[in-house]
This record gives structure tokens, sequence and C-alpha cells, in this order.
């Protein structure tokens, strides 16, 4: 290793990108890049990942990426990581994935969970470290298992469990297992269900819909779009160096490349069913529960330089966002159309100022109302507080090598799949290129973020 | 993958069964371990008359690398190898003494043994007698490999031109065929042109270089990838997307590289020598060992069975290596090592496509000999007998079981094996090695 | 009326009674034989039950919480309080002077108003009277109120109606209003009262959740934890507590919505049959916060309310 480190420097420096001293003097900070991505293909739930663990498929996805740049052994500064669905047993799940993995066991990790934007929130914490110069090199990754999700036992046996465990005597211990009784035995499995209304992310997103009268065709078309997108991108070898093969799954199980607008016409809605107006939400414009991990490595340009490492893009400015989805105000899938004015207006941007933009596909309908919400004079006014329409947005450039409803989405790794996918389409644009990334999440919240070509 | 029967005629009441029975009793080979001895025992130099001098040379040169060396035959000497130097014979005649000399020392060869015969080619002789005499030792080494026995081997270091006994590629190629790791490499002929440099650590010939194996994911490639990496080179595996997940253990096993990469796309020269420019400014040993079978009777070939064993396995070798060359990305001494077959020498039933595309690749490493060599570089082929891989483990048992006795060493050889000829052919001392094909197949009877 | 009422007797308990005795007194007064099925509106007694230096028990006040989806901290739910106060209303229902029986009690609506928070730390005074005997279209229907005071204050208030069916009032006004159906300061009813609206939440309610219910308030009323005993009282399950549902949706408007110092007005339409699943939708009315809950199914309404800042 030694050696080639030594052949590496003298030739690499040639070709790397301005870089700003460690720690800047100027008081600005300096750059975080994007050195690249790595994914497992993502699963549906139930099927080739069926038997594997969170842990399991985030070492995956962190070999897979350390085997692209050639990483083994090496002391990363930090790794930020999490699950939406989690044991209580992987409680330092990123950790252990680390000690799994072939990184150097003196690298440090930590958790992060902040539902479907947990890689997107993973990923600016260790941009904005490496921006302040407290590291040199981060990897942010996301998994998540539908398949092997936590079950846990029912609230009453859980009290008598833990009242067991507090006996003392054997008479006690006697009166804690005499409560069990039969029906507390059934476990209870994790819903998508939000904690504080007991809908559904589909109900919910399902009223957000009917509320901005988004048509079924309008949802089937971009269902459409993203799968023959994405299936358009596997045949360009788009993914070739982005993706590693796990339990002989080389392709996003969800793609159907052959998908058309007859074949999604014929679903059966499955959410909105009981609202007054018709339900337009199938399984084919919603997401489906999958199993999936992603990885991306962060660094300096410095740390980057010195391995001969390439630099697609760098993470410029994140905002999260949260909308008041409990007392019916606002749709809880819509809080990154609320976070975007933000990020725009410290950024000095409009919203078409971008070469792309991704917004993850939790629903096909997530995606219209966001751009509806945009759109509208009213809301952008009254809600967002604006002088008036954020406006519309080149549909060309929105999602264009496919998002969630191709892809999948296991939730804690989208983040990840998006931005090394947009580091990847911005560095092949070319300098000044940008992109726009929203992800939302479960309890009404959303991660916005902006990435230029390095 | 494992060859039961090697155990059981080696070990316990099967071995004494297995000798009572006069089965074939293969031995266990021994293999390169970092620490072991050159060779299992004592090396004794012998010489025809004429080539005293050299031999004397060669002696020296073994003493050098703290050998215990005897040039005097002792029947009752157990040897570790025996170095057989007929650079200088000049007719048939000559090669009775020295050859005798040997025979009278083979009973006591130790398992694992040693006989390497350096001579020179017959084309380059003065005479017809000494080109007699130098073919002559060609019949004569691949007779006496068939005749050893206990994983001993016997092979031929072939001068070419004015090289000396003691070039540095002759003592490369003398040393390699000396050692473990030329486990199932058995009568054959090497041939040596000058050239080449001696390592400064014989452990890590490697050291410094940056590599490419194609197909690293698994079996012969992922062993290639592992033992360039033992001997120093700092690795870029190479293997289809679909195989990433096996590439990317393999990549992280040797701390290098995973680089996942359809060889027959028409970008994939480009994307390798972007990679290896980035991440390393350069490339030195490029491996190409990515290959495919789709056997088939001719009868009953399609264009999907046959062209695309025909662009993985000799298109693709041919377009990168070209495009590296002209792209200037190899380093001051590049070496190629192609992956070619038995059945590209011999032929196989059913492998009309393959057979094309591994003889196709014997022609590319013998035509483009020159102008790697204008690059400061070499350009050889392995060609593997019958190898225990995954591949071989789903040949029927009998075929199998056939097959794999089938050489003089009655076994199959590992992907070890080819992957040590490949470390060979890539280091500094093989420098005088060019336009060759070396067979690693125990001495297979195929194509012989 | 009232103007008329003599004064009331002060009957002070030495604590808070258990509801298990009281039922057994209950349910046997409810079937005493000879009982009359008309009262007259002076029948109701002049005694207020109090109780003095009540403690709430965090352990309690956590389960509360937890079932009824509040947040834990140590601010008394006013549902919380309503559970501490409803053995002081319950032993009054049971004493021999009071004219309607315990068994097969409707409730209809409820009324409290949190005037100020009270925490877990607080020691506080119930007192508990009856008042508002009212003829309604199926029976008698009468108010009990509670008030209660931590360091002389009142804090909260609560006035309960419940129904008792096939009684008549001798002397009230004809049985022609559902007074109770709306409480006077109660939101405005949703445009289309049984049309599909929005939800803002869906709940699924076990079978078991009269249980669950009935264990942490101590409301043991069979029609909600027996299905056999619902069918007594005509029910075809057991129903959900009416207390429970309202405070499910107090919690789903949560602390800051409602404030320290609010009104919570529930109307109790028809029972929630258990198990089921029902809609429920919370809305920002300008006024504070209306919310109703209906099946899931029907679109039948089972409760409507609002929670709304006190000045």
């Amino acid at each position: 290793m030694a050696e080639s480190r030594s052949t590496s420097t003298s030739t690499s420096k040639a070709r790397s990108p301005k870089a700003t001293p460690t720690p800047t003097t100027d008081g600005t900070p300096r750059r975080a890049v994007v050195v690249g991505g790595n994914r497992i293909p993502f699963a549906r739930a139930g099927g080739p990942y069926v038997r594997a663990s969170n842990q399991d498929m985030l070492t995956a996805a962190l070999d897979g990426l350390v085997a692209r740049f050639g990483l083994a052994g090496e002391r990363i500064g930090s790794v930020a990581g999490g699950a939406v669905l989690k044991h209580s047993k992987d409680f330092n799940l990123t950790r252990e994935a680390v000690l799994g993995s072939a990184l150097s066991p003196e690298t440090p990790a930590y958790d992060v969970q902040m539902a479907c934007a947990t890689g997107m929130e993973a990923i600016v914490g260790l941009s904005n470290k490496i921006r302040l110069g407290q590291l040199e090199s981060g990897i942010a990754g996301g998994v998540d298992s539908t398949s092997d999700a936590p079950i846990v036992v029912s609230d009453a046996l859980r009290t008598i469990l833990l009242d067991l465990s507090r006996a003392k005597t054997a008479q006690q211990k006697l009166a804690a297992v005499a409560r069990i009784r039969p029906n507390h035995l059934a476990p209870s499995a994790p819903t998508t269900g939000e904690p504080r209304t007991g809908l559904s992310m589909g109900e919910h997103q399902a009223l957000t819909t009917a509320a901005f009268g988004i048509s079924r065709e309008a949802q089937d078309e971009l269902a459409m779009a993203s799968h023959h997108n994405l299936a358009a991108a596997y045949d360009a070898g788009f993914f070739d160096d982005l993706l590693t093969p796990y339990r002989k799954l080389t392709r996003d199980q969800n793609l159907r490349p052959d998908t058309s607008a007859e074949k999604l016409a014929k679903l059966k809605p499955v959410f909105g069913t009981q609202l007054e107006t018709p339900a337009t939400m199938t399984a084919g414009n919603s997401t489906p529960l999958s199993d999936g991990a992603s990885t991306v490595l962060l660094a300096s340009d410095e740390w980057a330089a010195e391995r001969g490492l390439p630099v697609l893009a760098t993470v410029v400015d994140a905002e999260a966002g949260a909308t008041d989805f409990v007392h019916g105000r606002d749709g809880l899938l819509m809080a990154g159309a609320h976070a975007v004015p933000r990020l725009l207006a410290r950024n000095g941007l409009t919203l078409q100022d971008f070469d792309f933009y991704e917004i993850h596909e939790a629903f096909a309908s997530t995606v219209l109302c966001n751009l509806a919400i945009w759109e509208s004079e009213e809301y952008c006014r009254e809600r967002l507080g604006l002088d008036g329409a954020l406006g519309p947005i080149d549909r060309s450039k929105l999602n264009v090598h496919g998002s969630s409803l191709a892809a999948g989405h296991p939730f804690a790794a989208t983040g990840g799949r998006i931005v090394a996918s947009l580091a990847k389409m911005l560095a092949e644009k070319g300098p000044g290129s940008r992109g726009l990334i929203s992800v939302c999440a479960a309890g009404g919240q959303a991660v916005v973020a902006i990435l230029e070509a390095a | 993958m494992s060859d039961s029967y090697v155990n059981l005629v080696n070990s316990g009441f099967t071995k004494t069964l297995a000798k009572r029975l006069g089965l074939p009793r293969p031995a266990h080979l021994r293999r390169h371990r970092q620490g072991e001895p050159l060779v299992p025992g004592p090396v004794l130099v012998v010489s025809d008359a004429a080539s005293g001098d050299a031999a004397d040379a060669v002696a020296q040169r073994l003493l050098d690398w703290d050998l215990d060396v005897r040039r005097h035959a002792d029947p009752a000497e157990r040897h570790g190898a025996v170095v057989v130097v007929l650079t200088e014979v000049s007719a048939p005649a000559d090669l009775g003494a020295p050859m005798l000399e040997v025979g009278s020392v083979l009973r006591g060869l130790r398992p694992g043994g040693r006989v390497v015969i350096v001579s020179r080619a017959p084309e380059d002789a003065g005479s017809t007698a000494t080109a007699a005499a130098r073919q002559g030792i060609d019949g004569m080494m691949r007779s006496l490999a068939k005749e050893l026995r206990g994983g001993a081997t016997g092979n031929q270091v072939v001068l070419t031109g004015t090289t000396a006994p003691t070039a540095p590629s002759a003592l490369g190629a003398l040393r390699f065929l000396l050692s473990a790791r030329s486990a199932f490499v058995d009568g054959q002929p090497l041939r040596v042109a000058d050239g080449g440099a001696e390592p400064a650590d014989w452990e890590r010939p490697l050291a410094g270089q940056v590599a490419v194996v194609t197909g690293a994911a698994r079996g012969i490639g992922a062993a290639i990838a592992r033992t360039l990496a033992r001997d120093g080179a700092t690795l870029v595996v190479v293997d289809v997307p679909a195989a990433g997940d096996a590439l990317a253990q393999v990549a992280n096993e040797v701390r290098g590289s995973a680089l996942q990469l359809d060889v027959t796309a028409d970008d994939a020269a480009d994307r390798l020598v972007e990679h290896v420019r980035s991440r390393h400014g350069r490339l030195d040993l490029l491996v190409h060992n990515a290959g495919i079978l789709r056997d088939k009777l001719l009868a009953n070939m399609k264009p999907a069975t046959w062209d695309p064993v025909i662009a993985v396995n000799v298109t693709a070798p041919l377009t990168i290596t070209e495009k590296v060359l002209a792209a200037g990305a190899f380093g001051d001494a590049p070496r190629v090592v192609c992956l070619a077959s038995t059945s590209g020498i011999a032929g196989n039933r059913g492998q009309t496509n393959y057979g094309a595309s591994k003889a196709g690749v014997i022609g590319m490493v013998r035509a483009s000999a020159a102008d790697l060599a204008a690059a400061g570089g070499t350009i050889n082929a392995v060609a593997p007998g019958f190898i225990e891989t995954d591949m071989t483990s789903r040949i029927p048992f009998a075929t199998r079981e056939v097959a794999r006795r089938l050489n003089s060493l009655q076994q199959g050889g590992r992907p070890i094996d080819v992957a040590e000829a490949i470390a060979f052919l890539a280091s500094p001392q093989a420098g005088g090695v060019n336009g060759q094909v070396l067979r690693v197949c125990g001495q297979n009877l195929v194509g012989a | 009326m009232t103007a008329a009422r003599p004064e009331p007797v002060v009957v002070a308990l030495a604590g808070v009674p258990s509801l298990g005795g009281l039922y057994a007194r209950g349910v046997a007064g409810s079937v005493r034989p000879g009982r009359s099925r008309t009262v007259r509106s002076d029948d109701l007694p002049r005694t207020r039950l109090h109780v003095g230096g009540v403690s709430p028990d965090p352990a309690h006040l956590t389960d509360y919480q937890r079932l009824v989806g509040e947040t834990g901290s140590d601010v008394l739910p006013a549902g919380f309080v309503h559970v501490l106060a409803f053995p002081v209303a319950t032993a009054l229902m049971v004493r021999g002077e009071f004219p309607l029986p315990l068994l097969g009690m409707v409730h209809l609506a409820n009324h409290v108003e949190q005037r100020r928070p009270l925490t877990v730390t607080d020691e506080l005074d119930i007192e508990v009277h009856a008042e508002g005997l009212a003829a309604h279209r199926s029976g008698v229907s009468v108010d009990l109120v509670a008030t209660v005071r931590a360091d002389d204050d009142v804090a909260w208030v609560g006035r309960s109606t419940y129904l008792a069916k096939g009684y008549q009032l001798s002397d009230g006004d004809a049985a022609d209003d559902d007074r109770p159906r709306e409480s006077p300061d109660a939101p405005t009813a949703p445009p289309t009262a049984d049309a599909p609206l929005a939800p803002t939440a869906r709940w699924r309610l076990a079978a078991d959740t009269g249980r669950r219910y009935a264990a942490v308030s101590g409301d043991q009323n069979p029609i909600h934890t027996n299905p056999l005993a619902a069918k007594a009282f005509g029910f075809p399950r057991a129903i959900a507590h009416g207390m429970y549902t309202a405070a499910r949706a107090l919690a789903e408007v949560g602390p800051r919505a409602r404030g320290e110092a609010f009104t919570w007005d529930v109307t109790f339409a028809k029972p929630v049959l258990l198990p089921s699943t029902v809609d429920v939708r919370i809305a920002d009315d300008g006024a504070g916060h209306a919310f109703r809950v209906w099946s899931s199914r029907s679109g039948r309404t089972h409760l409507e309310g609002a929670v709304r800042p006190l000045p």
C-alpha cells in the first residue's frame, strides 16, 4: 500500500481540483465533496434480502464502496448512518457495520435517525463537519429492511416481562408470569402509520392528492417515466460504478422496464378509497416496501486528491422542513415544498436555476403536489410567505434517471441513492451544473439540498 | 473443488490400501509459503563436460541464494533439486554422461523435488549435430518429467540467442522452476532471452507495481489478484458489474480497488485507463484473465454461443492492450499476461468457439511481443490444464476424475498454480520471457 | 329552580372511594325493587361530596398518558383529572338519596374547564355535586359537576351529563329537546353532518380498548368491558368509554394548540362499538380546534366537540 501511495501522489496532483487550505484562514468553510457512492440493488420486501439484516446490508454496501475506492484498511473520519426500522439490538448499527467491513476498525461511526430523510441528514451532517475542518473524510449510509423488520411483543406482555425482570422473590416472579394471557403473545409489527394520527403514509398522501386534485393519469405518467428512465440508465451502464450486486440481485427488483400507461391504468386504487373524490393512488404510482442500503463517500478536496479519487460534486447547502399535518393544516409529505424556498433564498437562487431536480417519489402524487405548491400563487403567498409562486420547473430535468417509484425505497437508503446518482449526473454534465434534492419523511418532515458539479 | 482422492491416498489406512492395489498415488504438491526454503534439500548441479564453466557460474549464483549446492552426485544423498546445465552440448552423444549422473540420484529426490535443465535453443545452433543435441534435450526432459513421482517436476530453461545462463532472466526462470511457485508446471520448456532484472526482494518482486486483473471476482482471477498482491503489487480488480459483490470482497481482501466493467464494452479501455491513471498514475501489469465458456458442438452452434466467447476471450484482450498502449498508460516495463488454455493448443470437442478464442490469444501474444518489447515490456500467455475451480467442479464426476488424472502429477491444479505462473511472468526477473505460452497443466497428455 | 334549592350539605370523605365497592352498591341500588321510575326536579340530593388532599400517583398518570396518547408531561391531562374525580361522582350517585340508578346510565356530553394547569405535585381538593335534572326524549338527564381545587383555587371544573333511560321527570318540560346533544358553546357542526370528510387521523380501536381504559380509569362499567353485559343493555358489542375517545381527541389537538387554560367540550352521538376503526378530523376553526370522530365504514358521527382557549 505504501508503494502505491508514493506512486499515486505525484500523478494525481495534476488533476486535483482547486484545493483550499485546511483549515481555511478567511473564515469561510471549505468545500465538502462527493467522491462517489455505492449501494446494493433495492429489493422488494420479502425478496432476495428477506433473511438479510440491516447490518448485513449496510456492511455489504460499505464493502462495495471501500472496494470501489480502494479504502480497505483505511481509517475514515466518521461513518454516519441509520435505519428507520431498527431492532433494539442495532442501537449501534453503523459502528457494527463498520466493524464488519473492510474499513479500519479505528473508524468511528454514529447512528442518525430522521425517518426517510435519515440518509440525507447523515450526508448533510458529515458534509458540514468536513466544511468545518473537523473531518477529512466521511461515509454516509442508510439501510432499511421491511423484510427483517423488528417485531415487538404487545405492550401488556412487555410490561409483565419488565416486572418479571424486576421481581426479586419467586413469589413475585410467579405472580408476574401468572398475569400473561394468550392474547398477550400476539406480536405487533411496525406499520408505516404515523404515530400521532394512525393514518398510513399513503392515506395521508391521498388526502393531499385529493386536496390538490392530482389526476390518476398524471401520477401514472410520472410512475411510467420513473421506470423507463431507470431502465435506460441501467442499460447505459450508469449504475456500473454506483451499485454493487448483492444476493444475486444485480438491478433494482422493483424495476419494470416494460411498464406502460395501459398496465398502470389497470391497477386498483389502494389509498384514499374512503374519500369523497375518486381514489387515484395505486400500487403502481406508490413506492413499494423495499429492502436495501446505500453509502456515499464524502471528503475534503485534499483528501480526495491525495488518493487520486474523483470529485463529482460539492454539497453546497441543505435545509430541513416540517409541516403541521396533525391539525390537518398541511400535507404530511409537503415539507420539502416548504423548505425549498428558504434554501433558495439563502443561496440567492430561483427554482429554475437547476439542471436536475431529484424529488423523492414516495408517491407519484407527492412529487406532483410539490410541483403544484410551487406553481400555486396562493399557496406560496399564504402558506410559504412568498411574494408569489416559485413557478414551474422544466419537467425534463426531473428524476432523469428514475427515482423511488422504480428503484424502490428502503427508507433510510434513499438519500444516499439520490446524492450519489445526482453527483455523478452533475460530474457528467460538467462544471457549473447544479441539482436540487428534496426527500420527504415521516412526521411531516423533509430535507432538501443543493449539489453542484465540483 | 477439492480432490479428496489425493487426501485418501496420502493418509492412514487408505494410503496402505492404495499402495497394495497399485492405484495411482498423486502427491500433495509443494506450494509456496513465505519463509520456506526455495527447495526441499541440497541442490545438485550437473553438466556435460563442455558446460562446466557455465555450471560453476550457475552453482555460484545458487550459493548466493543460500542454497546447499553439490557439484558431484552422491546416490546416498537426498536432493531437493537437480540443475542440469547443458548449454554447451554440441552432439547428441554429449547428453549421456550428465543424464546418467542425474539418473543415479533420482531415487533419492525428495518429495516436491525439481529437475531443471538449462539449455539453448536448437534454432540458434551453429551445427546440425548441436541442433540435434539441443532438440534431444526437449524429448529427454519431457520423458524425465513423466518418470518423476512424489510431486517432483522436470522442466527446462531454453536460452535463446547468446543469453548467459547467469543472465537475470535465465536465473529468474530457473528460480521459478526450482521453487514451489511452479508446483503444477511440469514437462515444460521455457524460452528465455536476455533482459529482466533481479528484484530487490525475492518475496515481493512486484512491490510498487500497479496491476490490473480482469475477471478477478472469483476462481483463477481472484487467485491471481491475491498472488500479485502477496508479491507486492497494488491491485485494480475488474469484473462485470453483475459479479460486483464477489469482486468487492476480493478488492478489499487485497486492499486494492474494484472496477465494475464489461471488458467487451466500447469504452472499457477508456474507463480502465481513466481509473488507473487517476488512482495510480499508470499501469504496470495487465492480466487478461476474464474468460467465458459456451460449449456446443459446432453443428449446434449459434451466434449467441459463438460471439460472446470470441468477444470476451480474445477481442477484449486485443482491443484493451492496443488502447492502453496507444494511450501511453503503461509504466516503464509493462507486463501483459493472457490466459490461453490447453484447449487452444490441443482442441476439445464442443469447444470450437473456445478453442478459437484461446488459440487466438496465443497468436495475439506471439504477434504483439515485438510491440510490447518496443515499449520495454513483455506479453505472454499461461495455458492452464485441468484446474480445480467452480467451473470444473460442475463437470460430471467420471469425466472429471479422468480429466484430472490425465497428467504426470495425476491431479488437477489449483487456481494458485496458474496465479503463480502469472506472477512470475509479471515479475522483473521474467523480463526476458516474451511472446511465450507457459503451460500450467502438470504435463497434461492433451496437446503435449 | 335552583333558587328554591336549600343550602348544600358538604359530606367529607376520608379519601377517594374505591370504585369496586361503589359498583357493588350501585348495582344493588339499581335493581332495588319497587324503585320509582318517575322523579321530580327537586329530588336531587343537596349533598356535595368532598375529598381533600388527593395526590396524583405518577405511575397512574403515566399509564393514563400512554393509553390516550398524551405526552408524558407532569401536567395532568384534563381527562386524567376527570378520572380522579369520577369515583367521587360515582359515590354520590350510589347514595340512597340519589334518584337515578347507576347501572345503565349513558354519558351524553362532557364539558371541562381547565382554568389553570394542574401538575402531579399538586394536592387536589375534589368536590362533586349533582344538578340540572332534566327531561330527555328517552329518559331523564342529570349533570354531575366536579370542581377541583389546588391551593384553594379552582383549577378544573367538569360537568358530565348522564342519561337514565326509561325515567320520567314528573314536573319538567316536555321531553322534546335533546339539550345535551350540544353544549351552548359547542362548535358549529361540520357542513355536511354525515358526508365524507377528510380525516386527519385514523384510530384502530381494538376489542380490548374498553378493558384497557377501565384498568386505568377504574370505570369498570361492564358495557365497556364485557360483550355479554353490553348486549344486556342493548348494544351488539362492548362499547368504548366516551371519555376515552374524548381524551384521545384532546391529545390529538395537543398541548401546544390547546394552551394552558381551555375548555374541552364533547358530545357523544353514537357509541363506538369495539373493535372498530374510526376516522378523526382535528381542524383549526378560528376559535380553537374542533374535532369530530366518525365511523370509517358508515361515516356516522360518534362524537364531536371542540377545544378552545380560555381567556
